[in-house]
């Protein structure tokens, strides 16, 4: 169909020219396979950061009957229980979808204000979304209420309740006694419960939030790292060259997870230390590829141009030498997030990753009892199909982005 | 190349050096050392002279104070353990009381061998796999194959592992393997194809967690090297001389393919050593991987300590062997 509004002039060239990563980026996204995948993945992120919206035992919103001379009146308790990291998230996801508008606003403009508005808008909402976060991290109050508002709104205590879909909190329990514990999927329980009377379903959303946020978190700490130890020994050379290099054998020199269990279980299974622990120890490819691809742009023309031009080293480094270089990288940390997502839940499966009730893909794989005796499948299947899901999601885009960027398949786009 | 091997160990000294200084500090840093000896007494009751004597023992150990009971500085206590490292007196294990190469003596064969038997299946797999997918490149053998193998890679193999122990080891469904361990527990009366039949017995669930992730990685470096070779010129001459296309491609194109096997082979040496921690933990198999896991979790520091360095120095010897090998295997590398 043609747009009638387009005069002739204003129609797009049959061949558009296209910045590199325009290109790259309409050839990754061509299989239906990636783009699938990368909605899910979408998704799982969307997840990760709103899933105290969707799984939680408390309402939206309900009318509190009057009691001891207060007068009845209408309250939000989820909102009110969520706690500082819920907030955190939730401000991150609207500084995420505004300056997604404020792309999508300026995408008409031509392209130099366009690369200006972005780059304000993209540091106001960051600043923003820094002050607005520390602030809460400060002023705000976690709340522990155990009140249980099933109970009340079966009761007719509570009125007008509105629920949210999966209304389940992730660490709320049923109560003992009842046989409610590993139960068969219910109308009550769409997927059941665990062992502790804890709605399967729930968990798995909010295990969403612990993956998604260990493979990212981890893998930028890694990224960063790798990046700028990879750009030091690649540009520089020499002593600079020796010493990092060293530094990379001596982390990769250990094998992995025995690193990782040397850290986690003198450091601590904190979340946070968690992400940490698979950052600084997951690095040491990114710098190699940087490395081989620094050596290799560092004598070009253009690099030499901008240092003839004067410019500051950062800038050379990281203005012109890494988008150019970049890209194995990107390959590498599509690989790289999956194997963190990996890392998680084996460690939580092991019982060394975040701890109790905290919901973990992989601990709710151990949870699913001990295989040789009791062997409850329809626990195990949840988390195992999300974890797979996930990884081969990262995995298959990684993929065909090596495909996209390889220079012996360019001819055939 | 004698300056290049010359070379290359002298560059290992530093890194050596940091590494120990690495584990070192990661372990010195723990918080709650000091207390950790004496608790893991065998599980025996001690009074609480005892307990003192085995604290002060396990302090001198891990050389935290003197012989005179006084407390060593920082850097001392590293020079102190570097040297009775570098003397080949590795540490003792808190929890089993026994040195660290004991340990390491009686669970390197175990995991030696079934990593061995997994990455033989691997390539059994893995060099077809590859040389099929390099010939039909883009074709439907070759996008399934590799769709196949990268789904593979990507299963959990907490999940498979326990699903396949609970389903198939276990008497609630089919209980047609073992559940857990190599062996039965009447060894001593079997003959040896017996026993070497409920060795293979207890051992195939295992083989096959360790085996099938190992596909994709291997397959696709083989395709690649062999899409690479076929387009050398060597191939063109060797067609153009009226070679039939299948000599051309088993006698001069696979050859040297399988140059890149000696790289691939070399780096997972060190892994066919440490073992897998989580295939082992499933199937209760007392290996490598098993014993960091464990010793980890007890905070069992000088087991953790000398199996690391162990692990480190070997993979960078075996980073060495790998290059040298490759020089002999292929002598128109270099590396001077």
């Amino acid at each position: 169909m043609t747009d009638l509004t387009l005069s002739p002039m204003d129609q797009p060239l049959p061949a558009a020219p296209r910045s590199y990563w325009g290109w790259v980026g309409v050839r990754l996204f061509r299989p239906l396979l990636v783009r699938l995948c990368t909605a899910y993945l979408v998704l799982l992120v969307l997840l990760a950061l709103f899933v105290p919206l969707l799984a939680n035992g408390r309402p939206y919103t309900c009318i509190i009957p009057a009691v001891a001379g207060r007068a009845a009146q209408r309250e939000y308790p989820l909102f009110r229980d969520l706690n500082s990291e819920d907030w955190i998230l939730l401000v991150v996801a609207a500084g995420l979808a505004a300056q997604g508008i404020s792309i999508l606003a300026a995408h008409r403009l031509p392209r130099r204000q366009r690369m200006v508005r972005q780059r304000m808008s993209l540091m106001l909402l960051t600043a923003v979304v820094l002050v607005i976060s520390s602030l809460i991290a400060v002023l705000h109050h976690n709340r522990l209420d155990a009140t249980n508002y099933h109970r009340l709104a079966r009761h007719g205590i509570i009125t007008q309740a509105i629920f949210p879909p999966v209304p389940w909190g992730y660490a709320e329990m049923e109560p003992l006694g009842k046989n409610l514990i590993n139960q068969l999927p219910s109308r009550r329980h769409w997927l059941g419960t665990d062992g502790d009377g804890r709605d399967e379903l729930s968990r798995l959303l909010w295990g969403a939030r612990i993956a998604m946020g260990v493979g990212f978190v981890s893998q930028i700490i890694a990224l960063a790292l790798g990046i700028i130890v990879g750009a030091l020994t690649g540009y520089f050379g020499g002593v600079f060259d020796i010493i990092g290099m060293r530094l990379v054998e001596i982390v990769e020199a250990v094998p992995l997870l025995y690193l990782i269990l040397i850290f986690v279980a003198i450091y601590g299974r904190h979340i946070l230390d968690i992400m940490v622990i698979i950052g600084v120890t997951g690095w040491t490819g990114y710098a190699r590829l940087l490395r081989a691809e620094f050596l290799r742009i560092r004598n070009l023309d253009y690099v030499l141009a901008a240092r003839g031009a004067g410019m500051p080293l950062w800038r050379v480094l990281f203005k012109h030498m890494l988008p150019n270089g970049v890209t194995p990288v990107l390959v590498s940390a599509g690989f790289g997030l999956a194997g963190a997502v990996t890392i998680e839940a084996s460690l939580s499966y092991l019982g060394v990753g975040v701890q109790p009730p905290t919901a973990s893909w992989g601990a709710m794989l151990n949870a699913a009892g001990n295989p040789a005796t009791v062997f409850r499948w329809w626990q195990a299947l949840g988390p195992g199909l999300l974890i797979f899901l996930t990884v081969l999601a990262f995995n298959l885009i990684a993929e065909s982005l090596r495909d996209a960027i390889d220079p012996t398949t360019m001819g055939r786009s | 190349m004698t300056t290049y091997i010359i070379r290359r160990l002298l560059l290992m000294i530093p890194t050596l050096l940091g590494m120990t200084f690495m584990l070192f500090a990661v372990v010195r840093f723990a918080p709650g050392l000091t207390t950790a000896g004496g608790q893991y007494s065998a599980g025996v009751m001690q009074s609480r002279q005892a307990q003192k004597q085995e604290q002060e023992i396990m302090e001198r150990r891990l050389h935290l104070v003197d012989k005179n009971g006084r407390p060593i500085s920082l850097p001392m206590q590293y020079i102190l353990w570097l040297k009775s490292t570098c003397e080949g007196h590795l540490g003792t294990s808190i929890v089993y009381q026994e040195p660290v190469l004991t340990l390491i003596e009686q669970r390197l064969p175990v995991t030696l061998t079934i990593n061995a038997i997994a990455m033989a299946v691997i390539y059994l797999v893995s060099i077809p796999g590859g040389l099929l997918t390099a010939l039909y490149q883009g074709r439907l053998l070759d996008r399934g194959y590799g769709f196949m193998s990268l789904a593979l890679y990507s299963l959990p193999v907490i999940w498979v592992g326990s699903t396949l122990l609970g389903f198939l080891a276990n008497p609630q469904y089919f209980n047609w393997f073992p559940s857990a361990g190599l062996h039965a527990t009447n060894t001593e009366n079997m003959t040896y194809f017996r026993y070497l039949g409920d060795y293979f017995y207890h051992i195939v669930l295992p083989i096959v967690c360790l085996v099938y992730s190992g596909f994709a990685f291997l397959s696709k470096q083989i395709r690649g090297s062999i899409l690479e070779n076929l387009q050398q010129d060597y191939v063109r001459t060797a067609r153009a001389k009226g070679l039939p296309k299948s000599t051309v491609l088993l006698r001069h194109v696979f050859r040297n393919s399988l140059l890149n096997l000696i790289t691939l082979t070399g780096m997972s040496l060190p892994g066919l050593l440490s073992g897998s921690v989580i295939v082992e933990q499933i199937f209760s198999i007392n290996g490598m991987g098993r014993l960091a896991y464990s010793s980890t979790l007890a905070s069992d520091l000088p087991v953790i300590q000398d199996l690391a360095l162990i692990m480190g120095v070997l993979t960078l010897l075996s980073y060495l062997a790998v290059d040298i090998c490759y020089h002999i295997a292929d002598p128109r590398v270099t590396y001077d």
